[in-house]
């Protein structure tokens, strides 16, 4: 028994930490229920739908796809054309989304391609290839936006003629999606058709899953040496994953952007990925492991974290910066102790095969 | 690749196009500028009622007096028009009518909808008026921008 529950506390760990912090911060915030709970709402619609976009690449056992940072690019790239050209509502949403659609395919084969060069290091790579391709991204928005991609409207320039304003306003799209079908119950306003949307996304995953496609995933995260034997195309099927994921991605990032109705074009990507990471891992996911309901509990709780951290950072030491503080270490905290104790499992488990076939039992 | 998947990756990408084209033809933003100003249409002066209410695609009416110019933004080629005449008759007109896809500031002319001029007088293309060649705040400035740039007397 005490065997299986410390199995579970490890297993959960995570999770376990954030509970707990959050059940210390939670009354020393002194923030309303309602206000929690139409944040929590608003949220959830807004980055739900990043984070189901890691699951394909953990199901593929390419890990946490920090990769996801190259479809949020491409995700302002169409938000910016709409913007330029002046596209409103649903309609100029969908556009973003179909111009981002090419631009994440090149992208994630690209970084597909990267990564099956760099196999059993997977993470790293997505990492320092997201650095890469900002640089890319910064060329392209800060140099070749109004002097080689022709941008129609001054408003979105900057003042020497080329290159992309820092901030884009995004009026004629600002909560389309989380207004379109109104629904307000006890004073709360629930974006219904943003969760369709994620409902949409999380039913097509499972479909995906029993596909031949989603089965050949599954048999490369589980070992691609048997894969290989079995006749699946390992290196293809990890392209695809990556490839499938950074689209989700930039179609993630257009719904996160909408509800926010401004782009920061040289920030609002950097931290997509380590926060989309955090709230998976927060919900009980591992690098190897990752479900529906780990995105959904991740998002609830880092949310909620993030939003009494401030406050209670405020009602304890009189400085609200402390949450600001304490939002950085959550995140990156979090996923240094997953990767941790992954690790750490990893090497238990293999310790512990060694010490079985040496007869020795469990140690 | 087959012909077969060639084929069918090939409809697939006209399809997406053909979908980008018409959600840039029913998404294109315009703003939209409904101006009461009498106007002359084929020698014919159409001149709006003291007060009216207008009402753009449903929205909250506003009450519009004489050679007033009100905006809106809109998404799309169609809309909806109602103006209703406040200030005596009580007449209530709705029309709809079409902004060309690339026409960014249409002025959409109250009286000639409510005169019932012909349809294609009713939106018109904005031409912003011409900016004066030297305005009286930049002349202002330059004057200003003399007489500090002007060096000091120094007596010897």
């Amino acid at each position: 028994m005490s065997s299986r529950l410390r199995v579970f506390f490890i297993d959960n760990a995570v999770a376990i930490l954030i509970l707990l912090l959050i059940a210390f911060a939670l009354p020393v915030a002194k923030l309303p229920a309602s206000f929690l709970i139409q944040e929590i709402l608003m949220r959830l619609g807004r980055d739900t739908f990043l984070v189901l976009a890691l699951l394909l690449p953990i199901m593929a056992g390419m890990g946490l796809n920090f990769g996801m940072v190259l479809g949020a690019m491409a995700g302002q790239l169409g938000l910016i054309f709409i913007s330029d050209w002046g596209i409103v509502g649903i309609p100029g949403l969908l556009l973003a989304m179909i111009i981002s659609l090419p631009i994440s395919v090149v992208l994630g084969w690209m970084c597909g391609m990267i990564m099956n060069r760099a196999k059993g290091r997977e993470m790293v790579t997505g990492f320092i290839l997201a650095f890469f391709m900002n640089g890319i991204y910064m060329m392209i928005v800060l140099y070749a936006m109004g002097s080689i991609i022709p941008i129609i409207n001054p408003e979105l320039l900057l003042s020497r003629g080329y290159g992309i304003r820092n901030v884009v306003g995004l009026d004629g799209v600002r909560q389309a999606f989380d207004n379109l079908i109104p629904l307000h119950v006890a004073g709360l306003k629930i974006p219904v058709f943003s969760y369709l949307i994620i409902a949409a996304g999380a039913a097509l995953l499972i479909w995906f899953r029993s596909t031949k496609l989603g089965q050949d995933m599954r048999a490369v995260g589980q070992d691609r040496g048997v894969s290989a034997s079995a006749g699946i195309p390992v290196e293809r099927t990890r392209i695809l994953a990556i490839m499938i994921s950074t689209v989700l991605a930039g179609i993630g990032q257009i719904i996160f952007l909408q509800n926010l109705g401004t782009i920061n074009t040289t920030s609002s990507h950097e931290q997509i990925g380590m926060f989309s990471i955090a709230a998976l891992l927060i919900g009980g996911a591992s690098v190897t492991k990752a479900s529906i309901p780990n995105v959904i509990i991740g998002v609830i709780l880092f949310h909620l974290l993030f939003l009494v951290s401030p406050m209670a950072g405020k009602n304890l030491i009189g400085s609200g910066m402390l949450g600001e503080y304490f939002r950085q270490f959550v995140s990156y905290g979090v996923i240094a102790l997953a990767l941790v104790l992954y690790e750490w499992k990893r090497v238990t488990r293999e310790n512990d095969a060694r010490a079985t076939l040496r007869g020795g039992g469990a140690a | 690749m087959t012909a077969r998947s060639l084929i069918q990756r090939s409809c697939a990408l006209l399809g997406l196009l053909a979908l980008s084209a018409f959600l840039f033809y029913i998404g294109k933003g315009h703003t939209l500028l409904v101006d009461t100003a009498a106007v002359t249409i084929d020698g014919r002066e159409y001149s709006s009622a003291e007060t009216v209410s207008v009402s753009i695609d449903g929205r909250e009416p506003e009450s519009m007096g004489r050679a007033e110019r009100t905006m809106a933004q809109v998404g799309g080629p169609r809309h909806r028009i109602t103006i209703e005449v406040v200030s005596g008759g009580g007449q209530k007109v709705e029309q709809r009518f079409v902004i060309p896809t690339f026409l960014d500031t249409a002025l959409v002319s109250v009286p000639a909808i409510l005169g019932g001029a012909p349809r294609q007088h009713w939106v018109t293309k904005f031409v912003a008026p011409a900016a004066e060649d030297a305005p009286a705040e930049e002349m202002q400035q330059q004057e200003q921008s003399t007489v500090l740039a002007a060096p000091p007397a120094i007596k010897p």
